[in-house]
């Protein structure tokens, strides 16, 4: 009597453990299933671009993932793009690390995006080994917001990029990585990829892939109608 | 008075082994060719204090001899003399004597601990904690108690009381005390060997038939000054001691007696001296926001680097790992001989200061802190820098470079701050301004660029030689850029100064 409680009781536990395994598997976020596409959650940062959220699948930037930025020119609006996101990180408290960037970043141009400047970091390492260990620590720390990192001269190598996404898993920090045109073909270990052009009117965004979401969609931003204004010609 | 005496018999050869790991080779401290002190391996081969140097070296080959260094070891009593003030503020210092002079007595600390027994749990934690804490340093101790200095220096010599030292529970009482010191023999007294042989040419071999013998008589014989040692031994007269204040730093020095040439191997000493700091500035309730080091080359000079904290921290395994990480970018072109650590400028810590919560474990600013020393530590204080608004009318000069640590730490916001120009301005400047190509009446600049928007007029420092006058446009390139450029009005050029990005 009581052995055969016992296998009952067994039984009811074994399920019980499967039953969890495979909500814990289906809870990874590299999962993508149909069925869950209308009523997922929405855990994205605010892009600050309703039409960017909505083709986006946490309906922001990923949390805790690298995004990777393809773009062959500056100058068509691709720091405007990540600048609310950044803004609105260090307006809760966080650091925000620019690693790398190409030219000075403009202080005055910056807080009038809305960033706390006292929260903004520029890092310029020496090397690549350098600037990919900072890089890797700041992901990892859990105290930085955001992380915009722009391609040395050296190619970045699958190997580099993938240490990159897993540390930005582990500190849940938005990682922001700008690749020339030229890597679009070769794959990335990259949650979402991008690729960005414009004619100076708007950006163009077009998704490259999408980790738990679609891609292949193109989207056009428009630039703030203060800068494309044009004024009648003095001469 | 309850003093304790802890004398350092080897500390003539610790100070300069204490670094590295037990070693099995023979080891002896010489001063003026003889042997001062010797090393377990030495001393099994027979290498004993005061032999000559000639001896010692037919009995053991390859003894290594080290030369005495006085300046180190009163370097290191003084340190000692620190961490004993860090349970008791009645602390003495007195040095050790050279060989040449008469009476070989070894450097001694005396403290008063009758104020700190109840604070350390009493007498037997106490001892027992010090003891732990000279082993942890390396440095082997004879201790004795006494009702007076004089009287525990003595009786730290007694090997009966030293045995008694080692499982009593209470301080003895003033009788048990009369009793020891009657009971030592007349070679511990601390005076000179002339006094020692006169007191055992007279029979008197003990302290208790030194003091049956009425004072008079014994100031006759020996002199005044015996009879005033006596009296301070007794306890009948005051024993006056010069206080011990400590400085307001810390430095520690380790010593290794074969160079070290790899920077790895300079993590374990490193590692010694940060727990012996972290242990002073607890005890004493400071902070230091930079820790000195400094590799000592001998003769070729020496390598100093420093590790910065941007908020107080006890913690020697974080202290370790970032100091770790500078050691990582230090190439050693010399083998290194000592290692010393310097902290001056020690702050007294505030309670809100500390970055030990005992409630939430971490949060968000002390990771920050975390992250921004160990970023320091590694890639350099140039590498790192935050940007902040200026006042100016030149765009150049509207932004300055600002330094990291200092912004992190000040949370609330001043009264005054800085408003940016309202008006649109590019997220990249370029660092000087890139002069634009023209042909015809045509701006180039990778394919030619047009003007949409401006002029703005800028002309600052109108006042001085370098006056700035410049008219400001956004300007549309072939490929869909956008670019800030302007026209210097003096000499009619076109120069490209951002990137509306």
């Amino acid at each position: 009597m009581s052995n055969a409680e016992n296998l009952l009781q067994n039984k009811q536990l074994a399920n019980h453990t499967k039953q969890q395994r495979l909500r814990q598997l289906l809870a990874r976020p590299d999962i993508w299933r149909a069925a869950n596409e209308r009523g997922h959650r929405r855990n994205g940062i605010d892009s600050g671009y309703a039409s960017l959220n909505a083709l986006l699948s946490g309906h922001g930037w990923p949390r805790g993932a690298t995004t990777e930025l393809l773009i062959d020119r500056s100058g068509i609006g691709e720091i405007s793009l990540l600048l609310p996101a950044v803004a609105e990180i260090t307006r809760q408290g966080q650091i925000a690390i620019l690693v790398n960037p190409p030219f000075i970043p403009y202080a005055p141009a910056l807080a009038n995006a809305g960033i706390q400047l006292e929260k903004l970091l520029l890092l310029h390492p020496r090397g690549w080994k350098e600037a990919l260990w900072a890089m890797e620590q700041a992901l990892q720390s859990g105290c930085c917001g955001a992380l915009v990192s722009w391609q040395g001269h050296r190619p970045t190598s699958d190997k580099d990029l993938r240490r990159l996404q897993v540390a930005a898993r582990e500190g849940d920090c938005l990682h922001f990585h700008f690749r020339p045109l030229s890597a679009a073909a070769s794959p990335s270990p990259a949650g979402l990829r991008l690729q960005l052009g414009g004619d100076g009117e708007q950006l163009t965004v077009q998704l490259r892939k999408q980790l738990g979401g679609q891609a292949g969609q193109k989207l056009h931003l428009a630039r703030s109608a203060d800068l494309i204004r044009r004024d009648r010609p003095l001469h | 008075m309850l003093w304790l005496c802890i004398q350092f018999p080897k500390l003539s050869l610790e100070v300069l082994t204490r670094a590295q790991h037990d070693s099995a080779q023979p080891q002896a401290v010489v001063e003026q060719q003889l042997i001062v002190e010797a090393n377990r391996p030495a001393t099994e081969r027979g290498v004993e204090t005061g032999l000559s140097l000639a001896t010692a070296c037919a009995l053991c080959a390859d003894l290594q001899l080290l030369q005495r260094d006085m300046q180190r070891e009163e370097r290191q009593l003084r340190q000692l003399a620190q961490w004993g003030y860090s349970f008791t503020p009645i602390v003495s210092t007195q040095p050790a004597g050279t060989v040449s002079a008469e009476g070989d007595r070894f450097a001694c600390l005396y403290l008063e601990i009758s104020g700190c027994l109840k604070a350390n749990g009493g007498l037997r934690p106490l001892l027992q904690q010090l003891r732990r804490e000279l082993r942890q340093m390396r440095i082997s101790p004879l201790m004795g108690l006494g009702h007076s200095p004089s009287a525990a220096r003595m009786l730290s010599q007694l090997p009966e009381h030293r045995h008694w030292l080692q499982q009593t529970q209470t301080p003895p009482s003033p009788q048990q005390w009369r009793q020891w010191i009657s009971f030592s023999p007349s070679k511990l007294l601390d005076c000179d060997n002339k006094t020692i042989a006169k007191l055992y040419a007279c029979g008197i071999k003990r302290i208790s038939q030194l003091l049956a013998i009425p004072l008079s008589e014994v100031g006759n014989r020996f002199g005044r000054g015996f009879v005033d040692y006596l009296a301070r031994l007794n306890g009948s007269r005051h024993d006056p001691m010069p206080c011990y204040q400590p400085p307001a730093e810390f430095h520690g020095e380790l010593f290794f007696p074969s160079p070290l040439d790899n920077s790895e191997q300079l993590l374990f000493p490193a590692g010694r001296l940060v727990r012996e700091l972290c242990q002073q500035l607890q005890r004493r309730q400071l902070y230091s926001h930079q820790l000195r080091w400094k590799l000592d080359f001998g003769r070729q000079g020496c390598k100093v680097f420093s590790v910065a904290v941007s908020r107080p921290m006890l913690d020697p395994q974080r202290l370790i790992a970032l100091t770790k990480l500078q050691l990582e970018r230090i190439r050693l072109e010399q083998p290194t001989q000592a290692l010393s650590l310097t902290c001056d400028r020690l702050l007294p810590l505030e309670e809100n200061t500390l970055d030990s919560d005992l409630f939430d474990g971490e949060n968000q600013t002390q990771r920050s802190h975390q992250l921004l020393d160990k970023l320091v530590a590694r890639l350099g204080h140039e590498a790192l820098s935050g940007i902040t608004l200026k006042e100016s009318y030149l765009p150049e000069q509207a932004w300055a470079s600002a330094d990291t640590l200092v912004l992190q730490s000040h949370h609330s916001s001043k009264g005054h701050r800085l408003q940016p120009i309202q008006a649109p301005r590019p997220v990249w400047l370029l660092p000087r301004p890139d002069k634009l190509q023209m042909r015809g009446h045509k701006l180039f600049y990778r394919g030619e660029i047009k003007l949409l928007q401006g002029p703005e007029r800028i002309d600052g420092y109108w006042w001085q030689h370098n006056r700035h006058s410049r008219d400001y446009y956004i300007a549309q390139g072939e490929d869909g850029g956008l670019y800030w450029v302007y026209q210097d009005l003096g000499s009619e050029d076109w120069y490209l100064h951002g990137i509306y990005s």
